[in-house]
């Protein structure tokens, strides 16, 4: 992680609470509301499609329940724009690749996430900012109170 | 050559003047105008927001002073308890949220204008420099009219005629009328870095106007991507701000 993003991340949560127009800790795109940004999960399996894609990135990953039945994970990601310029490219993660994730899985119980950092098949660790996330969350909840 | 074929002829060369002439007018630079550009503050090139904390130590940042009937508004959006805004579906926040993304901004310097190429959204910025005023009745735009002129090194734009379909704050819930007004003063802190300090005044929505500082920094080796976000949104959201995501792939 560059001090660069560990400063932004410093930034945003001492803003966050008071945040508002002269904050800014904006989202790009969307509430991560959906996402249960307090807990961690962590998924192992193979990669079934990486989408290069605004506004996101998708992770598409097959892992292997408990009953050994496949099942589809779809994790966001930061937009390529972002990460592109971040150590990113469409080719970090590739069909077939075995991986380790960390995601804020999805509140409702369905089959995914927000990406926080991916564990690629040669042990080095790609981080998607998480911290940034969390605290542009952190941002969007301080609605301002009147 | 017959009459009639003269007189098509010198109706030829007659449009030929208007045409040019009306290319003259301002807004279409000769390429002598661009000397004059070498004598501004450089702001050229692609800038990103950086993120920092207060300066200060200064307590938090000013907040917008709603008046009765914006708070008023607000207090019925939090009630309604949306969970997320319309830029989940791929809406652009319109001004001012739109200059607070974190994505990159690339500044053009033309005679006569400065051209903001916001990646965010794909949207672009136009503050005219060649004296005009803003219209008599303008159209209200996600982004407003700007007009802007230099008072030294800093470039003060003044935009007008906003849409009322976008928020004045992060949250959704802090509306404007359409009698907001953005004051902007930007200039170079530094050979990388540029200083915005922003007022928005409305005096439907505000007791008082309100004042915003942010810092930008360039970034020689960056351009500006695409961001077509209609390309593979999987978010959504509902009028009443139910937020859904699609899983299907």
């Amino acid at each position: 992680m560059s001090t660069r993003i560990a400063s932004t991340f410093a930034g945003l949560v001492a803003l966050a609470g008071v945040s508002l127009a002269a904050s800014p800790a904006a989202l790009a795109h969307h509430s991560y509301a959906m996402f249960d940004m307090q807990a961690t999960k962590t998924i192992t399996g193979t990669v079934k499609d990486f989408e290069w894609t605004n506004p996101h990135t998708w992770l598409w990953v097959y892992v292997t329940n408990a009953s050994g039945a496949q099942e589809q994970w779809g994790i966001e990601g930061m937009s390529p724009n972002f990460l592109g310029r971040r150590g990113w490219s469409r080719n970090t993660l590739k069909p077939g690749d075995k991986i380790t994730v960390d995601i804020h899985p999805l509140r409702n119980g369905e089959r995914g996430g927000s990406f926080l950092s991916v564990t690629l098949p040669d042990g080095k660790v790609m981080r998607m900012s998480g911290e940034a996330l969390r605290a542009e969350a952190a941002g969007k909840a301080g609605d301002p109170k009147p | 050559m017959r009459y009639s074929d003269l007189w098509k002829a010198a109706g030829i060369v007659l449009l030929g003047v208007v045409t040019s002439s009306v290319a003259g007018v301002p807004g279409a630079p000769k390429a002598n105008d661009y000397a004059g550009i070498a004598k501004l503050p450089d702001f050229a090139g692609v800038w990103e927001l950086v993120f920092s904390p207060p300066r200060g130590g200064g307590g938090p940042p000013e907040q917008p002073a709603l008046t009765p009937e914006y708070t008023a508004k607000l207090k019925a959006y939090q009630a309604a308890g949306h969970q997320d805004n319309p830029t989940a579906n791929c809406l652009p926040p319109g001004m001012p949220q739109i200059m607070n993304q974190p994505y990159p901004i690339e500044f053009l310097m033309t005679p006569g204008k400065i051209t903001l190429v916001i990646e965010a959204y794909s949207q672009t910025r136009r503050i005219f420099t060649d004296g005009r005023k803003h219209p008599d009745d303008p159209d209200p735009t996600f982004n407003g009219h700007s007009i802007g002129h230099w008072e030294g090194d800093t470039l003060i734009v003044d935009s007008v005629a906003f849409s009322t379909d976008t928020p004045m704050a992060q949250s959704w819930g802090v509306r404007h009328s359409d009698k907001m007004r953005i004051e902007e003063r930007f200039r170079l802190t530094g050979p990388d870095t540029m200083e915005i300090v922003t007022t928005v005044s409305d005096p439907l929505a505000l007791t008082k106007p309100f004042t915003s500082t942010k810092t930008l920094a360039r970034h020689r080796d960056w351009d500006i991507a695409e961001y077509v976000c209609e390309q593979n949104n999987r978010n959504t959201v509902t009028d009443d701000g139910k937020a859904g995501i699609n899983l299907n792939h």
